[in-house]
């Protein structure tokens, strides 16, 4: 129930809050006031009371006819005030004349203590406070005092405030609700005009940005970081269009081949053992783009993330597995391909996985060092990282490539590409095989040095 | 053997006839799942080669129906899903093998050959011309000339020997002799290296050569040309 009446706008929300707290706020504070001006009116319509009574005690004179009369005149203009005089007997002794006749606090009785103060109603419906008490007066005789105040001021001038503050505060409310849904509103535009601009921005102009308008604020901050997001994905944008040119080019050259060799073969009769040269070499390309598809149908996998066997290995093992099966290679080029390290450096990962990666770091090593250099692969821990090192001493990679050495297709020299290079995805598929087991892969050695490419894994204890 | 071929690609269906009749093969062309479902139902097979992407009649569901008519006919699956989950599916609804389109015909030929194989014994001692295998003491020997062969060129030789007369490819090779799961490029070169260095030893010092590179294929271990 408290969903549907949920109002669908934010500024609706936000100043429906608003007001509901505001209107708790200020009917706490309205009911202090009149409950603290109650208690303050009637602490000095009391002393009043207090003072008249004294005044009353001393000005009271007996009569003639042995009842009591007040000394000097009632104040005419003062119809609030009450008086009211008892004998201990209970005969009345005084009684003020506009009361007429109307009986104030009664003859004492036998509870009655030196002094009370009570609030009671008179008969015409007067609210009244009166206060009691029995004195001893200047005559020697000892009477009951009633002396009476009206409350009918104080409490007019209470209503009053009441009034006000019952008047007063809905209009309050109103305005500041108009306010707060004017501000909530203010506030909340340039969050619409986010959404409008971001409604705009498709796969087709993805380079444009929400404008940030205050940096500082919150909406900056989410306006930036929507900018980030936008930025990521051009990138990954770019990257895939990249790739699918990449791709496509690819392709396209062994098709062509296949092609051409076909077309050409078929021009004029060929003797058997040229035809057989010719499906060879067409099978060849066939193979090649079998490939090609393979390692692309691996990576898109790894895209959508491949589910990972992992178990803990050693990673020295790895490294030397890897190293096992491609070390005829090297020895074709008496090249000296060295596995070291510390075989106590152990790592959550798919061994086949990562084995790729180690794989194809050896194998560029090999393909692209010269004759008779050597080859190291050392395996060492650094605090809480497994690492292991591909070194050579071939012509290394040049500054301006190494950021790009590990994109798909991508090649350092682009002319070397196909009869000896592959088809550029060795170093993407290594980095997707390393950084799937959480570790990252980077080129570490400096120009000219030869190439030392690291691979550095989250190290587990056995 | 009268073999069964459910594929709806004319030019695949026409190689692969082709090329099992060229072994000595019988075989009959299914083009629809429905004509392979009819076939299966009139004739007797030894063995089917079942496409799984098929019109009308999916080609799971003719393998589960053969199955459940308690049909033991060896089936071997072609399929271009390259997923486990394809594989796991296709082996539980009791396909006998798989193959992964596009695949190379020689590696299709020694599948059929395994599975026709099933529960034959194995042959402990090959010979193909003057070459001379033992497998269980792993020796190898031509012309009564012991050949000092690595563990790896044993295998190698030894698997080319079994497969003797008919070509082998790298695939075939990088699974079966050195158990990878993912052929890559580094590993082609690897079996390439090796056959040099075999070659070496085998061929070289005679006058008859017995490995053969089948260009585009693989490699073929016979007695004369290619």
């Amino acid at each position: 129930v408290t969903l549907a009446l949920r109002p669908a706008h934010v500024r609706t929300r936000l100043t429906l809050w608003y007001i509901a707290v505001l209107s708790a706020v200020l009917a706490l504070y309205a009911a202090a006031t009149l409950v603290f001006l109650w208690v303050s009116l009637r602490r000095e319509l009391d002393r009043g009371i207090h003072h008249e009574f004294e005044a009353v005690e001393d000005r009271l004179r007996p009569a003639a006819d042995g009842s009591m009369r007040l000394e000097g005149h009632d104040d005419p203009s003062d119809r609030l005030k009450f008086v009211e005089v008892w004998s201990p007997e209970g005969r009345l002794l005084y009684r003020s004349a506009h009361l007429n006749s109307q009986q104030l606090g009664g003859p004492p009785r036998p509870d009655m203590e030196r002094t009370s103060v009570t609030s009671f109603v008179l008969q015409t419906g007067v609210p009244l406070r009166m206060r009691s008490g029995i004195r001893d007066v200047a005559s020697g005789s000892r009477v009951l005092i009633h002396v009476a105040s009206s409350e009918e001021r104080f409490r007019h001038e209470w209503n009053e405030l009441l009034a006000g503050l019952a008047l007063g505060l809905p209009l309050a409310l109103g305005i500041a609700g108009a306010g707060g849904y004017w501000l909530a509103g203010r506030a909340l535009a340039p969050l619409g005009r986010m959404a409008r601009q971001a409604e705009r921005i498709t796969a087709d102009n993805l380079q444009e940005r929400l404008p940030v308008e205050s940096p500082d604020d919150e909406l900056g901050h989410l306006a930036r970081v929507f900018n980030k997001s936008l930025e990521r994905l051009e990138e990954s944008f770019g990257q895939l269009r990249r790739f699918t040119a990449d791709a496509s080019h690819e392709l396209r050259t062994p098709l062509t081949a296949i092609r051409s060799v076909g077309e050409v073969a078929l021009q004029a009769d060929q003797e058997p053992a040229r035809y057989r040269e010719v499906i060879g070499s067409m099978l060849e390309e066939v193979d090649r783009v079998a490939r090609l598809v393979d390692s692309l149908l691996f990576l898109s996998r790894a895209d959508a993330g491949r589910a990972l066997r992992p178990q803990v290995h050693s990673l020295l093992d790895v490294a030397q597995a890897s190293a096992a099966l491609l070390e005829i290679l090297a020895e074709e080029k008496s090249q000296k391909l060295d596995v070291t390290g510390d075989s106590t450096v152990f790592a959550n990962v798919d061994a086949l996985v990562l084995r790729q990666a180690v794989v194809n770091l050896i194998d560029n090593a090999v393909k692209f060092s010269p004759s008779g250099t050597p080859i190291r692969v050392e395996v060492r821990r650094d605090g809480a990282q497994g690492v292991i090192d591909v070194a050579d001493r071939g012509p290394g990679i040049p500054e301006a490539h190494r950021s790009r050495v590990f994109e798909r297709f991508y090649r350092v020299d682009a002319a070397r590409s196909r009869e000896d290079g592959g088809a550029g995805l060795g170093l993407s598929i290594a980095r997707w095989a390393v950084e799937a087991h959480g570790g990252r892969i980077e080129i570490v050695s400096r120009e000219g040095q030869g190439s030392v490419f690291r691979i550095l894994l989250p190290a587990v204890e056995r | 053997m009268h073999i069964l071929v459910v594929e709806d690609e004319p030019k695949v269906a026409q190689a692969l006839k082709e090329g099992l009749c060229r072994e000595g093969h019988e075989v009959a062309l299914a083009r629809t799942g429905e004509e392979g479902y009819y076939l299966l139902g009139a004739q007797s097979f030894d063995l089917v080669l079942l496409d799984l992407m098929l019109p009308g009649r999916n080609g799971l569901e003719i393998l589960t129906t053969l199955r459940k008519r308690d049909q033991t006919t060896p089936v071997l699956v072609l399929t271009a899903r390259d997923t486990v989950e394809d594989r796991v599916l296709g082996l539980d609804s009791g396909a006998d093998d798989y193959l992964i389109k596009p695949f190379a015909f020689p590696e299709l030929l020694a599948r059929i050959r395994a599975l026709s194989r099933r529960g034959a014994a194995e042959q402990f001692r090959l010979r193909i011309a003057d070459l001379d295998i033992d497998v269980v003491a792993r020796a190898a020997a031509r012309a009564g000339r012991p050949l000092e062969l690595t563990m790896r060129e044993f295998q190698l030789l030894e698997y080319l020997a079994r497969n003797h007369g008919r070509v082998v490819s790298r695939e075939m090779l990088a699974r079966d002799v050195w158990k990878e799961t993912a052929r890559a490029t580094p590993l082609d070169n690897v079996i390439d290296v090796h056959i040099a260095r075999l070659r070496r030893k085998v061929d070289d010092p005679f006058e008859t050569k017995l490995i053969h590179t089948v260009r585009g294929v693989g490699f073929i271990v016979k007695d004369g040309a290619p």
